[in-house]
């Protein structure tokens, strides 16, 4: 009995109690999904580069002042191997993707070229070789955007690029 | 005298109307945001400093880490006819309901000789399991793909088209894999094409950034 009214007592009390449930974490929970999910849409949107391959139909040659190339050759393990003007009796050097390697000498060459013709001629040649990866090709040619390079030739290795890439 | 009671009122505010508002504006975010196109496989592309966003219809091609290509036909308007094109062109005698099978697939990464068999089959390959279509230099089905695609969009502008040519690759994936894939772009008259990139910022003090900058003081 004394269980029956002990029932009846907390039924009567439930029912003068306050059914309203304080919504302050829902409210919480529910902006911080809002701020997740405007965040990561803005974010996630993929950008596109350009690239352009050269044609190789294409028969008009297109005259290179050799000292206006420069050329430079993707390696394995990020290593990046460089050399300017043309490909007989070239120097090979070598440096890496860091900023104060690739992109300083290709701004330095294109001083030096622009020093001397008073034009903006300077010329990028990337050579891939195959052990080289995906990164390291979009890594150039960014490269070549920051400089401000208004041309590149994607081209292959020739033997005595091979001896330094392989 | 009696004293003047002053009512007290309780702090408490209510906060279902708040609770409202917060999940009507998620709701409506997560149904007002485009819903990714599906990926294919995990692709981590590089990044690059440019800023031009990814167009919303495109043709994707992706490499993966492991060298293996997917084609993703992202056009809708024109996926039935490019696909009708290659089946036509390459003899692939598919019958209507594996052509329908085809179309409604989100992509493409099987060679050409082992389409038909796997549209006529009920099991679904998963993507990791298909073989990618063969770029080798002796068989580049996918450059017989870039035709079907060219063909389709015959008589449309050629700048729109390379606008709409992605490539997506892994940080890891071989330089060859991109040479074939560059290879069949050539052998359809596509000199220029787009990388899909992650984007990065640009450095400061570079040539990119100060003529960025010269803009904008222009304006």
């Amino acid at each position: 009995m004394a269980e029956i009214i002990g029932n009846l007592k907390s039924s009567k009390k439930n029912s003068h109690k306050n059914i309203r449930i304080d919504l302050t974490p829902m409210v919480d929970l529910g902006f911080l999904l809002l701020t997740f999910f405007v965040f990561t849409t803005t974010m996630s949107e993929k950008k596109v580069t350009d690239i352009v391959v050269p044609n190789d139909r294409d028969t008009t040659t297109d005259l290179i002042c050799e000292s206006c190339a420069l050329t430079i050759l993707a390696g394995k393990n990020n290593q990046v191997y460089y050399y300017e003007g043309g490909d007989k009796n070239a120097i090979y050097k070598t440096t890496g993707y860091a900023p104060e390697g690739l992109r300083k000498i290709i701004a330095q060459k294109k001083a030096l070229v622009f020093n001397r013709l008073k034009s903006d001629r300077m010329i990028l040649i990337i050579k891939p070789s195959a052990m080289s990866n995906f990164k390291n090709l979009v890594d150039i040619i960014d490269e070549s955007v920051i400089c401000q390079i208004k041309r590149y030739y994607l081209a292959e290795l020739n033997l005595a690029d091979r001896k330094w890439t392989d | 005298m009696p004293k003047i009671k002053i009512p007290r009122k309780s702090t408490n505010v209510d906060m279902t109307a708040m609770c409202d508002v917060a999940f009507l504006l998620l709701t409506f975010f997560i149904l007002a945001t485009k819903q990714k196109p599906p990926e294919v496989l995990a692709v981590s592309p590089p990044s690059s400093v440019s800023s031009k966003a990814a167009p919303d219809k495109s043709i994707l091609v992706t490499m993966t880490s492991d060298g293996k290509v997917f084609l993703t036909l992202g056009d809708d308007t024109k996926k039935a006819a490019i696909i009708d094109d290659l089946n036509a062109t390459k003899q692939l005698q598919l019958s209507p309901a594996e052509l329908a099978k085809l179309k409604k697939s989100e992509f493409i990464g099987l060679p050409l000789n082992q389409i038909k068999s796997a549209m006529a089959s009920n099991t679904v390959i998963s993507p990791d399991k298909m073989a990618g279509i063969p770029t080798d230099s002796t068989n580049n089905e996918l450059a017989d793909w870039i035709r079907s695609v060219t063909n389709a969009y015959k008589g449309g502008n050629q700048r729109d088209l390379e606008k709409m040519l992605l490539v997506k690759g892994d940080n890891n994936t071989l330089y060859p894999v991109f040479k074939q894939i560059k290879q069949a772009f050539k052998k359809n008259q596509i000199y220029k094409f787009r990388i899909v990139t992650n984007s990065e910022d640009v450095p400061k003090d570079s040539e990119l950034a100060k003529s960025a900058g010269k803009a904008a003081e222009e304006k």
